[in-house]
């Protein structure tokens, strides 16, 4: 572990920094001064430790960063292919896609909402376009669930993704859709996601990842950070599919101010190592934050699952509900802490994390935590991990289902506790499908 | 409705604050060396295998760390140079109360001890700083082959049996305070009760700590042969100095085939204790050993029972207690090691967290692959009884294999107000309201206990919270 | 050979025997009721007959059709043609049951069949009308929040929908009110035919008003110990069970 000093990481990922610096040479100085510090955090801050909290029981020898590299422009024909396997729901207010942090496709928003002062652009045009709130929001929120240098990394390198700018009373009811792709071996991206909705708004943005090639071997560190003003309704939904060679980082924060409600669904398919770093802040009363997760482990997959809940203020509702279906030798951690501070009286928080083990040699960790410094509150939380339901199973297999068959279906509907969640039915099913295409290869 | 006001709760924990004048014939003198050892050694008449033991285990505490990474910072106040590691008055432990120097009979006698031995006990021993000063077995138990004695007795007399498991369970490495006690151990019990022997009443320990700048090192080893059954209990308690005391003891179990054991502690240190305990059993195929944990007194305690399931069908259980008031953290919990087939453990935490008062839960529960038909249950309840009370609750539970299956859930509540109130309107005080609230709390668990330790429990949690619901 | 044929069986659950020697042939086309006090084996009967892995069959045979159902894993005698409908079925919660008889009837379709989407649905929804089945129900999760009612109903519709060669009936009258028994009774009825075997098994005579059986067993101890017609049943239910008790102790 020691060995894996700052210029040992990867002497590609240097070179990545260079070249990014020239690129953004003639960008706003702020950006670039950023990107700057962010380069010189990643660098200063050490490699997670093995006893380090934030990574017990996860296999601190699996960060293996050598050869990601930047990643090369697609041709023509690539870009069509790709184009073509984004799938859309009919309906959307938005879409970009993005392959390897280059932007291939952009539907921009309705002129109407557009006229009403909604920003939905890639990253790089609103670098130079919206650099004032840009400024003050990117990377703005506070990262300290363990992958800090990692955070740091994407700061420096990253340099497109999707602004999603709802203002004051606007409500969008379709979905803004972004793609990211990572194509060719050991491309590295680095995808970022900020929407800022305002007070009263409502917007749904959808996020797809995946790579292009399932043999390859990509790298994929990606930030997305949400606000939710006074009363905004955010909706934000997730699907990885990255490689079963991947190393894949997924960082999310979200801010919820009073009387705000967010949900967020994050369905996670992909990566050797996948670790996902989930900061919900309920920063006004009445706020309410949903946190929903779902995975599938097999072969050898790892899913390093990283969860917070910070109540700053009372009257506050937080739920969170993990699910994980562990195949193989697939191995899953679910760490989730709950911390509600002494003036968060009245407070409602949950969590709740749910294995479901389909082989002998699949292994779920859980560690579900509670920080509770205020008295009257509802608190509570529960992990279970237990294999299917002999019961059940008996009553499909005694309708004549095979086995392997009532596994699918019961493994299904462990899943649809979550998915029958989601508003929007073309989403819903287009996420039924990614499991089950899962279940395929499986 | 509760207020942020610091409460006038006046827990019972003072019923062990008085003191005698120190009379020690035997002091190792402040600080921790070589020499200490070779004091405590020489003291003892110690072989040399276990002179050689103890300085491994004092190198092993010098390189490991202080855990607080994960644990309280407060663990780096402890200042291991102005401890005293050994103190004694010379004296072999005597088999009558007429026979122990005065001021120690009167100490037991203040805190109950005889009494108690001649109500329901098989056997007591009672351990006066660094020695016991009194132990003795009833003759109907002593017949039976059962062997209650002090671990250097233990040690010297019976080292077939003692070296053969000493250490076994819990090895020096464990962690810094299982080895400082590797290091500097003195006192506590050695326990044998032989295939299929079933002591009726229990055995009890009882730890006083008199000087003060003291820290006590007890370790405890049993065994339960082959279906042999025992009950021990251990109680504990201090004056309350200014300067901060430590007690850091090794208890080892070792339940054999279709064995019971059953451990219980009350733990009422005074407020300057660090109370920093290693516990844990081995059960083998079919036994069962059963931890039941209370922890009302100490500064910090940190304490984590555990049980490894080495044989098919064992039994393992935790069910513990803790009430933290200000002041206070109560860093307690339990560890399940599965380790065969069909192996089931289940783990029941109550805690109360007063005023400033911190409880903390940590688990750990582990099925590894090879197992099938294992079963864990862990519930964790936790009561806030003012508005900056605080608990914590960190569990880590690692599953794989077949048709195991774990179950983990927490939650937090406070004194509900309109149960206050409904008490209240049928003529009951605001404190005596919340003494039965807390009392109903913990209820189904202390009706765990054995009776006359319930009996206690409840004294000792008798709450004085007139204020406290402003 | 067109029949349910349950030669000598044995049956233990725990260690303890439950069946013992029980023997009982139900031809296609005819409903036979088995009857008798709690405890005596009826529902031990109809889990070893569906293959419960808590049921242990120590001896006897039973053949479907002169096939041996004891060898078939607890799938393949249902899809060989045996239906249970479940004294407490199971809830299932995310499956839904449009997806539940999906699975259950490509199951009982060749390996390069596909099941023809909308004939199923139209035929499920067929079902579902006769039996007062709101067609709501099929986006709802396998009895997950059903009504005690509403769980047999939908047992029924399975029934109806997956057409087995022997339907056995646990206790499918117990928790019953009369309005939903008379809905249960009607759907039974309309299933039954020349194609199907009927083993009712009951406690109460009244399921046996809607539904008329061929041949009433009464059941004691593990075994049957008087067989009549129809009127066996009204006869039961006048006298009460220890009419029989004392008649088996007398030959005894």
């Amino acid at each position: 572990m020691s060995s894996l000093v700052p210029e040992s990481l990867s002497p590609s990922l240097e070179s990545f920094w260079q070249k990014t610096q020239s690129d953004t040479s003639a960008a706003p100085a702020w950006w670039q001064k950023r990107k700057a510090a962010e380069w010189e955090k990643f660098q200063s801050l050490p490699m997670p430790r093995r006893t380090d909290e934030d990574w017990r029981f996860a296999r601190i020898n699996s960060l293996n960063f050598d050869g990601y590299t930047e990643p090369q422009p697609i041709d023509e024909e690539g870009k069509r292919l790709l184009e073509e396997r984004s799938l859309l729901p009919t309906e959307v207010a938005g879409v970009l896609i993005f392959i390897n942090d280059r932007l291939v496709s952009f539907q921009a928003v309705d002129p109407k909402l557009a006229e009403k002062g909604v920003v939905w652009k890639p990253l790089s045009q609103a670098v130079e376009e919206d650099s004032d709130l840009l400024e003050k929001h990117f990377m703005s929120q506070p990262i300290e669930l363990g992958s800090e240098k990692f955070s740091a990394l994407h700061g420096a390198l990253c340099k497109e993704g999707s602004l999603l700018h709802v203002p004051k009373g606007v409500e969008i009811d379709k979905p803004f859709v972004a793609y990211h792709w990572a194509s060719g071996e050991n491309a590295s991206i680095f995808p970022h996601t900020l929407l800022i909705a305002d007070e009263m708004a409502k917007v749904t943005l959808v996020d797809y990842f995946a790579s292009a090639d399932p043999n390859s071997r990509n790298l994929a560190i990606g930030v997305n950070d949400l606000y939710a003003g006074k009363g905004a309704k955010v909706t934000y939904l997730s699907a990885q599919n990255w490689s079963l060679n991947s190393l894949a980082f997924h960082l999310n924060s979200t801010q919820a101010f009073r009387d705000a409600f967010i949900t967020s669904l994050n369905l996670h398919l992909g990566g050797s190592l996948a670790r996902t770093e989930s900061h919900s802040q309920i920063l006004g009363e009445n706020a309410h934050t949903e946190m929903l997760s779902l995975t599938v482990a097999n072969g050898e997959q790892q899913f390093d699952q990283r969860t917070l809940q910070t109540h700053y203020k009372g009257h506050s509702v937080s739920d969170l509900l993990y699910k994980n279906a562990l195949f193989d030798n697939g191995r899953t951690i679910f760490s989730g802490l709950i911390r509600v501070l002494e003036d968060a009286q009245k407070t409602d928080a949950y969590q709740t994390n749910r294995n479901l083990l389909l082989d002998p040699t699949a292994e779920a960790n859980a560690l579900p935590g509670l920080e509770i410094l205020a008295n009257d509150v509802k608190c509570s939380h529960g992990a279970t991990t237990g294999q299917i339901d002999e019961e059940q199973l008996y009553y499909l297999l005694a309708r004549g289902i095979p086995r392997k068959e009532a596994y699918k279906l019961l493994t299904y509907g462990f899943f649809e506790e979550v998915l029958e969640k989601l508003e929007n039915s073309e989403i819903q099913e287009h996420f039924r499908d990614l499991i089950k295409s899962k279940f395929q290869t499986s | 409705m509760p207020t942020t006001e610091t409460p006038e709760i006046d827990i019972k924990t003072d019923i062990g604050d008085f003191m005698y004048p120190e009379n020690h014939t035997y002091d190792a003198g402040t600080g921790l060396s070589e020499k200490t050892i070779d004091y405590i050694c020489d003291v003892k008449k110690e072989d040399d295998w276990i002179r050689d033991f103890r300085k491994k285990a004092l190198k092993v505490f010098r390189d490991k760390p202080m855990p607080t990474h994960w644990a309280s910072g407060d663990l780096n106040t402890i200042d291991f140079d102005k401890i005293r590691y050994y103190l004694a008055g010379g004296q072999k432990p005597s088999k009558s109360w007429d026979d122990v120097p005065e001021d120690v009979k009167k100490t037991f006698e203040r805190l109950g001890i005889p009494e108690s031995e001649r109500k329901f006990l098989a056997g007591v021993e009672a351990q006066f700083d660094s020695e016991a000063a009194y132990s003795n077995i009833k003759e109907i138990v002593s017949k039976q082959g059962v062997i209650f004695v002090g671990s250097t007795e233990g040690l010297m007399k019976h080292p077939e049996i003692f070296r053969k498991f000493f250490g076994k369970v819990i090895p020096t490495s464990d962690n810094k305070f299982a080895a400082l006690n590797s290091a500097v151990f003195s006192g506590g019990s050695f326990i044998y009760v032989p295939p299929g022997v079933k002591v009726s009443h229990p055995l009890q320990a009882y730890f006083r700590i008199n000087a003060q700048n003291f820290g006590q090192f007890e370790r405890t080893l049993i065994i339960a042969d082959e279906g042999a059954e025992v009950t021990y209990m251990e109680g504990c308690t201090a004056p309350k100095f200014d300067t901060a005391t430590l007690h850091s003891a090794v208890v080892e179990l070792v339940a054999l085939k279709g064995a019971k054991i059953q451990y219980i502690t009350v733990q009422n240190w005074s407020s300057n204790v660090f109370n920093l305990v290693t516990k844990r059993a081995v059960a083998h195929e079919e036994a069962e050993v059963k931890w039941i944990d209370c922890n009302i007194g100490s500064r910090l305690t940190m304490k984590y029972p555990g049980v490894v399931l080495k044989g098919r069908k064992a039994r393992g259980e935790v069910l513990s207690i803790a009430l933290a008031n200000d002041g206070q953290h109560q860093d307690t919990g339990a560890k399940m090691v599965h380790a065969a087939d069909e192996t089931t453990s289940n783990i029941i935490s109550k805690s109360i967290s007063v005023g400033k008062g911190r409880s903390t839960y940590r688990g750990l529960v582990s099925m590894p692959k090879h197992l099938k038909g294992c079963k864990n249950n862990t519930e964790c309840d936790a009561l806030l009884i003012n508005t900056n009370s605080r608990t914590d609750t960190y569990p880590a539970i690692t599953t794989r294999g077949q048709k195991n299956s774990v179950q983990h859930e927490a939650s937090v509540s406070k004194v509900s107000a309109e149960q206050i109130f409904y008490m209240q309107q049928r003529g009951l005080s605001e404190g005596e309201a919340m003494s039965l609230s807390v009392n109903g709390f913990i209820n189904d668990l202390a009706k765990h206990f054995p009776m006359e330790y319930s009996v206690e429990l409840k004294r000792l949690i008798d709450l004085e919270m007139e204020g406290s619901v402003g | 050979m067109s029949t349910l044929e349950i030669k000598n069986l044995n049956v233990t659950v725990a260690e303890t025997e439950i069946l013992r020697d029980f023997s009982l042939t139900l031809p296609k086309g005819e409903v036979h009721a088995i009857m008798g006090p709690n405890g005596t084996g009826k529902s031990t009967l109809a889990k070893a007959l569906a293959g419960h892995p808590d049921y242990e069959v120590t001896s006897g045979e039973v053949l479907l059709d002169g096939e041996n159902v004891l060898e078939m894993e607890v799938d393949e005698r249902a899809r060989a043609g045996l239906f249970m409908a479940f004294q407490y079925p199971s809830e299932i919660p995310g499956v839904s049951i449009a997806n539940f008889l999906r699975a259950a009837r490509q199951a009982r379709l060749g390996e390069d069949e596909e099941l023809e989407v909308t004939k199923f649905y139209k035929e499920m929804y067929e079902k579902m009308d006769a039996l007062k089945i709101d067609r709501k129900f099929t986006s709802r999760s396998v009895n997950d929040g059903f009504s005690g009612g509403e769980k047999k109903r939908n047992e029924i519709l399975q029934m109806a929908m997956l057409e087995p060669k022997y339907a056995i009936m646990d206790e499918t009258d117990s928790g019953l009110d009369i309005d939903a028994l008379r809905i249960v009774s009607e759907g039974v009825n309309k299933l039954k035919g020349p194609h199907m075997g009927v083993l009712l098994i009951t406690h109460y005579q009244r399921i046996l008003n809607y539904i008329t059986p061929d041949q009433v067993h009464v059941m004691f101890d593990g075994r049957i110990v008087k067989s009549g017609g129809k009127e066996l049943a009204l006869e039961l239910e006048e006298k009460g069970y220890d009419w029989i008790k004392d008649e088996v102790a007398q030959t005894a």
